[in-house]
């Protein structure tokens, strides 16, 4: 057995790391604040290859894999989480065009996307619910060589400043998944949720009216469009809020740390009464748990696992790194006293955060079911 | 010291001496070669080199070489680059953030027999082979003019080091970094490592600086005299 990461995961490691330092320590809070889209800092990663990292070479990316993913959004959420959960929702929506695209859609939008000049969100939820996606009444007719479709998605990551988005609508009694461009006429994103974290994703509805899209749009076969949705939002979007859960956790540790080390009360940092450093030990031991159960989802794919083999790994992570991140965040407000709860320290912010990640690419409920069934099987 | 246990990273002025060797290169073609001195742990400092795009790298790596001071340090560098087929320009940054010592460029600068400029906030190339060097001077600066090969000790002013891209970190594990030990560059044994070190280290000890203050009253005049007095009982004066 070998947990060592490879040298070149180390050196992303680093790199991402310093780049978190460099260009979103310095103004996160303003970021949180201003709740706008990171479109100059998105542009960045995106020189950095970020944000091709699990698309092929030949079509823009580098391939570098699923679990140098997994340590870049840590990296990046530790810092600020709606950049971590810019790669959580952007890249399901690239996997699925490259798993499940034409040849052309591949050339024509991926290189776009890798270089953060189209920005894609995915589609499923609705005002009937997200969990069960019987529930979806947006319907998809076909009128000669195009689909007609109608419906309206709610919740929506990235609606407000999507170029591209995959949607789910019934096609007869059976589901499929397409591919919309915003400029297509009866393309509407009409309503921003105001959410309290992850402040620099717009959420919102996706409204589509008579949207006509070409035969050829269509991901993957008619009918089987649940099936290519649940494959993206498994491999891709379940990590990824792992992903952002883990390096929030880790971002209110070390303020945490940071803070116990500083504050002198009875003559001594607090770090050194044992009521703090048992708080602390907690997060410490649940962050390493989190990390290996999310390194371990990660590189299972990594091995060519399918998502739905890898499936209670992925769920186990996605409970628990988005539970501890919550946790550990109250439990640093905790050892922070009256100054956890002041905005400049960010923990509130992380806290923010922490509550979108417990429905985000599923709930923990439904992650729940997962694991349960695999125990049961 | 047990250096196998502290993380093995590129000086952190040495990569802004990096980058400013990549964007020499942009500019007028050329390559740039990495070189570093250090046990086997150093060559993740090179990998982190190559990563940012750098032609070659060599890794100076021999029991020879070990517990050299500044001056065996440098004359193991002067000796590879001397091996080097062509060297127009050699970049360092103007100290190490462990011992801070500043005196590897200027000696290197001696074994090579080229000058040697150091605290450099700007390079400006006024042709190709002649440079207008900003340098850092008590609380100002000078500009001064050299002309190609030189050594010059830059400082972390002079530009934001590149991050490298993934591209650039998956090329670099693959790249070759040549492994150099005394007997490839000819090194003289009694010049390199602790042989050639006149630099012994008895105590490493943390300093504590303390100011003790004495407040004197009077007269101008007075307590004036009265400083000299206690300077000169001191030994200061």
């Amino acid at each position: 057995m070998d947990f060592s990461l490879t040298r070149e995961q180390e050196i992303l490691r680093d790199t991402v790391r310093e780049f978190a330092q460099r260009e979103l320590a310095p103004q996160a809070l303003a970021l949180d604040e201003k709740g706008e889209f990171l479109h100059d800092v998105i542009k960045k990663t995106a020189e950095l290859g970020l944000i091709g990292i699990i698309t092929s070479k030949e079509y823009g990316g580098n391939g570098m894999g699923h679990l140098a993913r997994m340590i870049m959004i840590e990296e990046l959420s530790r810092v600020y989480a709606s950049l971590g959960f810019f790669f959580q929702t952007g890249q399901i929506g690239m996997y699925l065009l490259e798993n499940f695209g034409t040849d052309d859609m591949k050339q024509k939008y991926l290189p776009g996307l890798c270089k953060g000049e189209l920005i894609i969100a995915t589609a499923l939820t609705e005002p009937g619910g997200g969990s069960d996606p019987s529930t979806i009444t947006t319907t998809a007719e076909l009128d000669g060589d195009e689909y007609v479709i109608n419906g309206r998605k709610v919740m929506i990551s990235e609606a407000q400043v999507c170029d591209l988005a995959i949607i789910v609508a019934k096609t007869g009694d059976r589901f499929s998944t397409f591919l919309i461009e915003r400029e297509n006429q009866g393309f509407d994103t009409p309503r921003r949720e105001n959410y309290p974290g992850l402040r620099s994703i717009p959420v919102g509805d996706i409204a589509l009216t008579n949207c006509r899209v070409p035969k050829s749009n269509l991901l993957g076969q008619e009918g089987r469009g649940i099936a290519v949705a649940i494959t993206g939002i498994g491999a891709v979007g379940r990590t990824g809020v792992a992903g952002v859960g883990l390096g929030t956790a880790e971002g209110c540790y070390d303020a945490a740390v940071k803070f116990a080390k500083e504050r002198v009360l009875y003559g001594k940092p607090i770090a050194e009464l044992q009521a703090i450093q048992h708080m602390l030990v907690d997060s410490n031991l649940e962050i390493e748990a989190a990390r290996w159960l999310c390194y371990r989802a990660a590189w299972l794919l990594d091995q060519g696992v399918s998502a739905r083999d890898a499936g209670d790994d992925i769920a186990r992570c996605k409970l628990y790194a988005c539970n501890i991140a919550n946790q550990i965040a109250v439990r640093a407000i905790q050892v922070m006293g009256g100054y956890g709860t002041v905005p400049e320290y960010e923990i509130v912010r992380r806290l923010n955060d922490s509550l979108e990640l417990f429905t985000a690419a599923g709930t923990q409920e439904i992650m729940k079911n997962t694991i349960g069934r695999s125990i049961i099987s | 010291m047990e250096r196998e246990r502290a993380p093995a990273i590129i000086n952190l002025v040495g990569r802004n001496a990096l980058e400013e060797a990549l964007r020499i290169r942009e500019r007028f073609s050329g390559s740039v070669t990495v070189i570093t001195m250090g046990p086997p742990q150093a060559r993740k400092a090179l990998e982190e080199a190559l990563a940012m795009d750098v032609d070659a790298a060599i890794h100076l790596c021999d029991e020879a070489f070990a517990r050299a001071d500044t001056l065996a340090t440098a004359q193991a560098l002067a000796y590879a680059i001397s091996k080097l087929e062509h060297s127009d320009l050699i970049l360092c940054g103007d100290a190490t953030i462990d011992s801070g010592t500043g005196q590897v460029p200027i000696q290197l600068a001696e074994f090579l027999k080229l000058p040697c400029i150091f605290d450099a906030d700007e390079l400006v190339f006024e042709d190709e082979r002649g440079l207008l060097i900003k340098r850092r001077w008590e609380q100002g600066y000078i500009k001064v003019r050299t002309k190609l090969p030189a050594v010059i000790a830059v400082t972390a002013k002079i530009n934001q080091p590149r991050l490298p891209n993934v591209s650039g970190i998956m090329a670099a594990i693959r790249k070759e970094i040549k492994k150099w030990g005394a007997a490839d560059i000819g090194a003289d044994l009694s010049r390199v490592g602790l042989e050639g070190s006149p630099t012994r280290f008895f105590q490493i000890s943390e300093f504590h600086a303390e100011r003790q203050g004495e407040v004197f009253q009077g007269s101008p005049e007075e307590v004036i005299n009265m400083a000299i007095d206690r300077l000169v009982k001191l030994e200061v004066l």
